[in-house]
């Protein structure tokens, strides 16, 4: 068992911003995707599950940075 | 490796395997600075593969900024040695040399020779990517001795401070006083003092930095492999803190290269005047082909 990083798209999606993929030390694990969906104002980040190591990086740059809280550690499911 | 080389024929296309194809359809080779470059990472497929470094370790993270910043990716070769940082150097789409303990800039000596006699029409940059151990203690006189005989390559050292790959023993980069394996009442003696021995040694290009600005890192690294080709050696030595040896929190890992910045890897440049000519060249006629 252990964590990784969910993205929560709703409110990451209200901010221009992909901050958190910048710092990400694994490649290709946080993605951003610009395209534009229905009812949200700006692209998203999201995670590649299989690849993050749980390292929370992201979770410094969102929360403690930038102030945002979009991003935050959950515990890996079998689904 | 050329382009030509590395895309599939049509047919044979799904047979290969899945990354390989994400890599031609959607990697960087053969596309602008501007698309994929560092500004963009997350948004296309990254030059490093899945690699088993540490979860949150600083020097993968600038790894993968390397990789990102390359000017010319598919005309690239990287020379390693043993150390943390060739376990994810050598799993990008990048041709990897490995260089056996610390030989990693005298093989870069001969690849850069070589090169210029095979391809005379085409440029191929040579960076050596080694840590401290492998850079400043094991491969010390072989990094002096190319830098002296001024070859022409990029030469990237990756300070942990430590050697994080065996298990915590001091190395020449360690700072004074350091309880580490090896050194249980605190380390005798002081830093080397890396920049002061590239700029004396003739390098033309030199930085000092922890890479906290993702720009600024891309920056320094793309000014150093266009300095390399034509001026001389270019040595860039940057902070990758070992999060597992100095027990660093992986949440606090940037935090602590920020702290590092304050302090003993406040940012520092070095270029001679012909380097700085030819910066002013490149980045006047294409702003965005440097920054």
């Amino acid at each position: 068992m252990y964590y990784v990083a969910k993205v929560n798209s709703e409110m990451c999606s209200t901010y221009k911003c992909n901050m958190c993929t910048l710092y990400c030390p694994e490649p290709n694990t946080l993605m951003f995707d610009s395209a534009k969906v229905e009812g949200r104002e700006h692209g998203t980040s999201w995670v590649d599950e299989d690849r993050c190591k749980g390292c929370a990086i992201c979770v410094y740059v969102c929360s403690d940075l930038l102030n945002r809280d979009c991003i935050e550690m959950a515990m890996v499911t079998a689904e | 490796m050329s382009l030509r080389y590395m895309t599939p024929a049509s047919k044979f296309k799904r047979y290969l395997p899945k990354d390989y194809v994400e890599l031609v359809d959607y990697g960087p080779f053969g596309r602008k600075y501007s698309e994929v470059g560092v500004k963009n990472m997350g948004a296309y497929k990254e030059l490093v593969e899945e690699h088993p470094m540490c979860s949150g370790c600083w020097m993968a993270y600038y790894i993968k900024i390397i990789f990102a910043a390359l000017p010319n990716p598919e005309d690239t070769v990287t020379i390693g040695t043993a150390g943390c940082g060739r376990l994810a150097i050598s799993q990008a789409a990048v041709p990897f040399i490995y260089g056996n303990y610390g030989d990693q800039n005298a093989m870069a000596s001969g690849i850069t020779r070589a090169f210029r006699l095979r391809f005379p029409d085409r440029q191929k940059d040579v960076i050596t990517i080694a840590g401290d151990g492998g850079m400043m203690d094991i491969g010390f006189s072989m990094t002096m001795h190319a830098w002296f005989r001024r070859e022409r390559f990029t030469t990237i050292m990756l300070d942990n401070e430590v050697y994080g790959n065996t298990g915590g023993q001091e190395s020449g980069m360690s700072v004074e006083g350091a309880v580490l394996k090896m050194s249980p009442k605190g380390k005798n003696f002081g830093k080397m003092p890396a920049m002061q021995l590239a700029i004396t040694a003739g390098c033309v290009y030199v930085v000092k930095m922890s890479p906290t600005n993702i720009n600024k890192a891309a920056k320094a690294i793309r000014r150093a492999i266009f300095a390399a080709r034509n001026l001389g050696p270019t040595f860039i030595h940057v902070y990758t803190s070992c999060n597992i040896e100095y027990s660093i929190p992986t949440p606090d890992v940037f935090k602590d290269a920020k702290e590092m910045e304050k302090g003993r890897f406040a940012f520092e440049e070095f270029m001679t005047p012909e380097a700085k000519e030819l910066f002013a060249q490149i980045e006047s006629k294409t702003k965005r082909e440097v920054s």
